[in-house]
């Protein structure tokens, strides 16, 4: 009886797999900071955050990467009526806090941590968030694969005379999971170009919540960790006084004025079933390819005792109903022949 | 699609057809993989040069350098021809699948190569008086259960060299086919029976994404579908017979009542078509073209066959 399908053994010709695919995300600054002259900088009526595109975002070819915000908690010394927008920067932590820190015992948001220690230590007030979008982090930042370049140098005209790198180099051996948002990450500063941080040691200066593709960073990148203070815009502002004193799209502004490069690796999580479409050597030898025939005579034999040949370009899955759910090529034919056995491996990704 | 990059290793490019991201996003579990087949869509068997001067390593050269397309989605473009498994290594024919124009209630219509279906009672009674005699290759859509005209197909060894009153290998005999028939033009009735007010139907087994019905006969099923061709009987296959499908075609409700699809689809007429004394001239039609694709389930070849629908617009 000829056939023309094979049935799978579903106890031995299939298995589930889990790959984790992962791609390199470099983004220069001057794509942030310049290039289309800030066409590609979307601020909102609202003025709550910023939003950052690789295009002038009016062009259909642009792709949004990530937002910007910044905010203090009402406990913050920068905190009161005089300060612009006080009341949506107030918001913005409170939102990102419950988000990714959570609330404690008594119902309270929590606070971000500086070392991810929620039961004491310092914590980070006055927060810059760098929010990546969901088509550049993917499922996750890898882990230990964020790498984030400022430009720190006190005079405003030249951010990148000295610059700090901001990693989350313990992530791949040592990361958090006491976030309700997944797991996350110390970002650490290190000296770039030049010497600009106080001491030599690295210093924490935030966190990097993997799964949520969020980066908090501590204001005390412009102010603390530096010898001398960055001025944030024309003015000579520090970064305290334009947190209080500035909109949050000034802060954006002055952030993305100092933003040199940002580099991470994301993660895409593929779950597989892997079909092993095996054929024995008196399997698939003929075909029903119209070209195959002339008058009904096999084109491939001159006489019965030839071997028949055939040669497989796809293959196809089918249900039990013969529908042809998925479909696999070949790079170049493959001859089959009685001669012949081989094992397809079909892997279906989703 | 563009070909596949054949510089190296032989990768392989999996895709899910449309109507697989379909069954799977309808959650119902009919997204099931229980068999594969394998496919030779590109290749032309008409390089294997068994003449080769270099010897058999030259045979196919020419076949294994055939580029191949990236996998399409549609799931009606691909695999359309399927490798066969036959237990025997000795054959030397193998099974055809031929539209049966030669027997005058089945063949084409003259000088077109295709049967007409005539959609609606108007476009009917244009070529006919009593609904029931047309010219051989028009096809009464309308009433199917009226006239002897009907679609056929024959299987079998289709050569000169075995004689036709051979019986034909048992495994070589084909018993079951897929037909299918784009489901929003028309749908497949059996080859007699029905009347006006109960006509005999089929039921497609699946209609896919693309509305393409597929409905499957198998020989002794009760609907007279797949018949045995007898030894020496009259065929259009020269060789040993196997097995005839045999089917009419009617029209679907909006092919009858709207012109719609005409208008989408369709073409005004460019021909005149007649039938005994009666004609339907070019300008006072439309037409759409489409296939019915007949396939051995078990031997695997696809035989399409050209079917073009016709309705009178003025």
């Amino acid at each position: 009886m000829a056939t023309s399908f094979k049935t799978f053994d579903p106890n031995k010709d299939s298995v589930v797999t889990r790959n984790l695919l992962h791609e390199a995300i470099p983004m220069t600054g001057t794509i942030v900071s310049g290039t289309y002259a800030d066409l590609n900088i979307k601020n909102y009526s609202h003025g709550m955050f910023q939003s950052v595109y690789d295009y002038p975002f009016l062009s259909s070819s642009a792709n949004h990467i990530f937002d910007l915000t910044c905010g203090y908690p009402a406990t913050s010394s920068l905190s009161g009526a005089s300060s612009t927008q006080n009341a949506k920067k107030i918001n913005i932590y409170n939102q990102m806090a419950q988000v990714l820190a959570g609330f404690d015992a008594e119902g309270a948001v929590r606070r971000f941590d500086k070392d991810g220690d929620l039961t004491s230590g310092d914590k980070i007030n006055e927060a810059y968030f760098i929010n990546l979008t969901r088509l550049l982090s993917k499922d996750e930042v890898k882990k230990g694969s964020f790498t984030l370049s400022l430009g720190v140098n006190a005079t405003y005209g030249s951010p990148f005379t000295e610059t700090i790198n901001i990693t989350d180099a313990s992530g791949s051996d040592g990361y958090k999971v006491n976030s309700p948002a997944g797991e996350y990450g110390i970002l650490f500063a290190n000296n770039g170009t030049g010497t600009p941080m106080a001491t030599a040691d690295p210093q924490p200066v935030g966190l990097l919540y993997y799964q949520a593709g969020i980066a908090v960073l501590t204001a005390s990148v412009f102010g603390g960790i530096l010898s001398s203070s960055a001025e944030m815009n024309a003015s000579a502002e520090t970064v305290d006084a334009v947190l209080s004193g500035s909109a949050i799209s000034g802060n954006c502004d002055d952030l993305r004025h100092r933003f040199l490069n940002l580099s991470f690796n994301n993660s895409t999580e593929l779950n597989s079933t892997v079909y092993f479409c095996r054929t024995n050597n008196t399997d698939f030898n003929y075909s029903s390819n119209p070209t195959y025939l002339s008058a009904s005579k096999m084109v491939v034999k001159n006489n019965s005792q030839d071997v028949p040949v055939s040669y497989v370009t796809a293959v196809g899955l089918y249900s039990p109903d013969n529908e042809l759910l998925a479909v696999a090529k070949l790079s170049e034919p493959l001859k089959k022949d009685p001669t012949t056995e081989f094992t397809i491996r079909v892997r279906l990704d989703y | 699609m563009g070909f596949l990059d054949n510089s190296g290793d032989i990768i392989l490019d999996a895709v899910l057809t449309d109507l697989g991201r379909k069954r799977l996003a309808e959650g119902n579990g009919r997204f099931r993989v229980s068999k594969f087949a394998l496919g030779d869509d590109e290749i032309d068997y008409g390089l294997y040069n068994k003449n080769a001067s270099g010897g058999s390593a030259y045979y196919d050269i020419n076949i294994l350098q055939t580029p191949v397309l990236e996998a399409f989605t549609n799931n009606m473009s691909s695999m359309k021809s399927r490798l066969m498994s036959y237990s025997e290594n000795d054959l030397l024919y193998l099974p055809v699948i031929v539209p049966a124009t030669s027997l005058g209630e089945s063949a084409f219509y003259t000088g077109l190569r295709s049967y007409i279906v005539l959609v609606d009672e108007e476009t009917v009674n244009a070529l006919t008086t009593n609904n029931n005699s047309l010219d051989a290759g028009l096809l009464n859509g309308y009433r199917p259960d009226m006239g002897t005209n009907l679609l056929r197909t024959d299987q079998g060894l289709n050569t000169a060299e075995l004689s036709k009153d051979s019986p034909i290998n048992p495994s070589l005999l084909e018993t079951q086919y897929f037909v299918q028939i784009d489901n929003r033009l028309g749908f497949l009735r059996p080859s007699s029976g029905g009347d006006a007010e109960n006509p005999a139907a089929f039921n497609p087994t699946t209609i896919d994404d693309d509305s393409i019905a597929t409905y499957i006969f198998t020989a002794n099923d009760g609907t007279r579908v797949v018949t045995n061709i007898a030894a020496g009987a009259e065929s259009d296959i020269n060789g040993p017979r196997g097995t005839r499908v045999a089917l009419k075609l009617a029209s679907s409700l909006d092919m009858r009542t709207s012109t719609f699809l005409f208008t989408q689809l369709g073409s005004q007429g460019t021909a005149n078509i007649t039938s005994g004394t009666k004609t339907l001239l070019a300008a006072n039609y439309k037409f759409i073209d489409s296939t019915v694709r007949v396939s051995g389930v078990s031997t695997g070849y696809t035989l399409d066959i050209p079917v073009r629908f016709v309705k009178k617009t003025s």
